[in-house]
């Protein structure tokens, strides 16, 4: 342990001394997130009970000068809860009060620690639901939504945790509380709320989140089509898109990952199709109707070998088991795997398809694909075994899909965040004074770069010094725009 | 006596050059369509005028995303887009002036439809800003979903031309609608709060939800031509007898209104919905609009009411800010500061150290 024993007592003064832990067993619960493969134990972990004592833990840090991540379930995909050495873990878990359910103005206000899932189960009494969706919703918490601006499913059609959020209580890095935002969409001012929300922890702690409720929608209609290539079910995407109708969600799980999702859990999957697709129309009932039917004729249209429309809530259910579980279902077929999490305008699917696979021929590496195809959000997963000595080669290769994405004019990250896992790559999609910008609000908030520090951002202990010389802006390299 | 300079860039690199090689302070002006919202203008040494730093750059149809130059007029965007059946879902009264697209995003102005597609915030995906160094910085990009790095736009968004240039917006668009519908219905305004409340509970998904001062509630609904005449049906049982679909826009009048009397001065609220109604029958029960579903309002008030109407927004938890006045008429334009005065200022003093842009458009907060 580094941080010297005083700094114990100061959070020990400020905590119940029994929720400063400092056991090195204990601790390394917390030496990494849902990215396995970056581990760093932290020197304590402080498990605050309620916002007071958030920000009570974080004025300790600040004073100390102690560098501080706030961590939630652990879910995270790109190390952003990744510890820093000698500094602390401050966990989320205690604060999971929902706080307030307000069904005339359909919003609720929580707790970060409240989990994605338990906020639609405490507005659905009242007909209402939280939108946004991630595959991990059942263990993921909304202060881990907030910090990374997470997607899902349904954000096709509903937008990103940003949309959906209308104020954040904030405990900032000098342990002041601020809220950022308003009760409802109107700022008087920068939106701040915009800038803190997916920044990844780096700007300070959500302690009490306002989100706002949908209605539930009053028809939902969800198909499962299998089709005889990738580029069929491209079609059919840009199809749907053709015709004006915006489904509430369109993805498409290529061979592999369906082989292992039906594995996992049977969701009715045909094994061994190129590609298929789960189209979900929503919204009032006429209007669901009519597009459905114009959504079945073009799957037809384009050659579909299979279309299963889910007859009852169950059925619904089940497709959707499949798609969610497809991630943790490829341990089935691989020991190990990689996700990545890039985007790509969605007219170059089938291009970027066909790039993958062909690098993934050249690494000798298997890659499965489920993605988010009506918004060109790709999750490649790269098969690997790291007992068979393929871990080098597997992260090479994830990393180049992910810079792939940027150079088609796309992001390095659609969802999961840029986290500890992709920071070394911001230089291949934004040029040096972009990230100097971005680092200067960063410092605005944060200018001892105590909170969740290394994260986002690429630093030259993490990346190596680059050459001063003139780069062309990645932007400009890949023809979306013109040098000045 | 100082003159003012006003400089007329085409592309960004003037923008750059503009920023970079005139000394002092800056005001940008696009279409002057909101030039005096928020805290008046001090004195500048120049003006960035950009109504020539227009056009789309890229539009890719079947991506749905379109960049375009800030000094674009959207109305002059939506006709571009209009013959792929996209737009920018924003409905903002001054688009048919002809605000710009930086215009618009830099006073975060939206219109009824915000109840559905959000502000201008939700449907930027990426900018362009020159900063008072020189430095032109990107954020975001050209895809829908993208979580890589700061997102600036948000930042710009509402930000009065106090942080940046904007020079470039990428956003992303929706389908035009095959058909809507707007129901009208005579309702005073508890009544309508009643009606909204009402068509909020059920199955309908407006996309826009409306009082207006003459005593009437509006509602707009979109979909299909198969769907909508029944969708139209349905809600007529729950808005009642009196709801008709009028011949002609029944939009217009709520325009005017968000607008405001130019004798008046104009405020625009925000408060949870259902405190709504009583903070407009407070503040202007006659000359105002009151987004029922979204719980934001304009109402128009002598000048010297303006101060007491921000304590009252305030002290409900909502937000104000001052649009239009009276020219010369001395009237506050915000309200007491946000708890995160502090970062604000940070931030401010980040990216514009020496203030050279935008001065008194915070005042006194900044």
């Amino acid at each position: 342990m580094t941080l010297h024993g005083g700094v114990r007592q100061a959070f020990e003064r400020v905590l119940d001394p029994a929720d400063v832990l400092s056991d090195p067993v204990k601790c390394r619960a917390y030496e990494c997130d849902g990215l396995t493969g970056y581990r760093v134990c932290p020197d304590l972990v402080l498990l605050p009970r309620d916002a007071a004592q958030v920000a009570a833990a974080v004025r300790v840090c600040h004073e100390h000068k102690v560098p501080f991540v706030a961590r939630g379930a652990g879910t995270g995909l790109s190390g952003g809860a990744l510890p820093v050495a000698d500094g602390v873990v401050i966990s989320l878990a205690r604060l999971k009060r929902v706080l307030e359910v307000d069904p005339a103005n359909r919003r609720a206000v929580v707790e970060p620690g409240v989990t994605n899932l338990e906020i639609t189960a405490a507005a659905a009494p009242h007909g209402l639901y939280y939108a946004p969706d991630p595959s991990s919703q059942q263990v993921c918490t909304i202060g881990g939504n907030v910090a990374e601006n997470s997607g899902g499913a349904h954000c096709l059609k509903y937008g990103f945790t940003t949309n959906h959020v209308l104020s954040c209580e904030v405990v900032l890095p000098d342990g002041s509380v601020v809220t950022l935002g308003t009760d409802t969409g109107e700022q008087a001012g920068p939106d701040l709320r915009g800038v803190f929300l997916g920044s990844e922890g780096t700007l300070g702690i959500t302690t009490s989140i306002t989100v706002r409720l949908l209605r539930t929608p009053e028809s939902v209609r969800t198909l499962l089509a299998d089709f005889p290539s990738v580029a069929a079910a491209g079609d059919v995407v840009s199809d749907i898109v053709a015709a004006g109708i915006v489904p509430a969600a369109v993805e498409m799980m290529d061979t592999l990952a369906i082989e292992a999702a039906e594995e996992a859990v049977h969701a009715g999957y045909t094994v061994g199709v190129p590609a298929a697709l789960v189209v979900e129309l929503d919204g009032p009932v006429e209007e669901c109707d009519a597009q459905f039917e114009q959504v079945k004729a073009i799957c037809e249209k384009h050659g579909c070998t299979r279309l299963h429309i889910a007859g009852s809530v169950e059925e619904r259910a089940k497709i959707w088991k499949g798609r969610k579980a497809a991630f943790a279902a490829v341990g089935r077929i691989s020991p190990d795997y990689f996700v990545q999490d890039g985007v790509v305008p969605r007219t170059r699917l089938a291009e970027v398809l066909d790039r993958i696979a062909g690098m993934g021929t050249d690494a000798g590496l298997r890659v499965a694909n489920v993605f988010h195809a009506g918004d060109g959000n790709l999750h490649p997963l790269v098969l690997y075994s790291a007992a068979a000595g393929e871990t080098e080669r597997a992260e090479r290769l994830s990393g180049e899909i992910a810079e792939l994405c940027v150079e088609m004019g796309g992001s390095l990250s659609g969802e999961h965040g840029i986290g500890t896992d992709k920071a070394c790559s911001m230089p291949k999609m934004f040029s040096e004074d972009d990230l100097a910008v971005m680092a200067r609000v960063q410092a605005a908030f944060d200018p001892h770069n105590l909170c969740n520090p290394g994260k986002v951002l690429p630093t030259p202990r993490l990346c190596g010094e680059r050459p001063g010389k003139y780069r062309a802006h990645p932007l400009e390299e890949s023809g979306v725009i013109e040098r000045l | 006596m100082t003159t003012t300079t006003t400089l007329r860039p085409t592309d960004l690199a003037e923008v750059r050059d503009a920023v970079r090689d005139t000394p002092g302070r800056l005001a940008v002006a696009g279409a002057g369509t909101a030039a005096g919202w928020a805290g008046e203008l001090g004195a500048v040494d120049a003006v960035l005028d950009l109504a020539g730093l227009t056009g789309v750059i890229t539009h890719n149809p079947g991506d749905m995303t379109v960049s375009a130059h800030a000094g674009t007029p959207l109305r002059a965007l939506t006709e571009e887009l209009a013959e792929h059946g996209q737009h920018v879902s924003l409905d903002a009264a001054r688009i048919a002036d002809g605000a710009t697209l930086g215009g618009l995003l830099a006073t975060a102005d939206s219109g009824p439809s915000s109840l559905v597609y959000g502000t201008l915030r939700d449907l930027v995906i990426g900018v362009t800003v020159v900063l008072a160094d020189g430095t032109v910085a990107r954020s975001g990009g050209h895809v829908i979903k993208n979580v890589a790095g700061y997102d600036l736009a948000k930042l710009l968004h509402g930000s009065y031309g106090t942080l940046g240039v904007l020079a470039e917006v990428v956003l992303r668009l929706h389908p035009v609608p095959k058909r809507t519908a707007t129901l009208v219905v005579d309702a005073p305004l508890a009544r309508a709060a009643e009606l909204a409340a009402r068509v909020l509970e059920g199955p309908f998904e407006p996309v826009a939800l409306e009082w207006t001062s003459d005593g009437r509630l509006l509602v707009r609904i979109e979909g299909t031509d198969e769907a909508l005449p029944a969708r139209v049906a349905r809600l007529q049982e729950v808005l009642g007898a009196g709801a008709t679909t009028p011949e002609g826009d029944p939009w217009t009048r709520h325009a005017e209104l968000t607008r405001g009397a130019p004798d008046a001065a104009v405020l625009r609220i925000g408060a949870r919905p259902s405190l709504l109604p009583a903070l407009v029958s407070e503040l202007a029960p006659d000359a105002a609009t009151a987004g029922l579903g979204t719980g934001v309002a304009t109402v128009s008030l002598p000048p010297d009411a303006v101060a007491d109407a921000h304590t009252r927004v305030h002290a409900a938890g909502g937000t104000s800010q001052l649009r239009s006045r009276p020219v010369g008429a001395d009237a506050p334009a915000w309200g007491p500061p946000p708890s995160a005065l502090a970062v604000l200022r940070a931030v401010k003093t980040a990216l514009d150290p020496d203030g050279r842009f935008g001065p008194g458009r915070f005042s006194p907060w900044m």
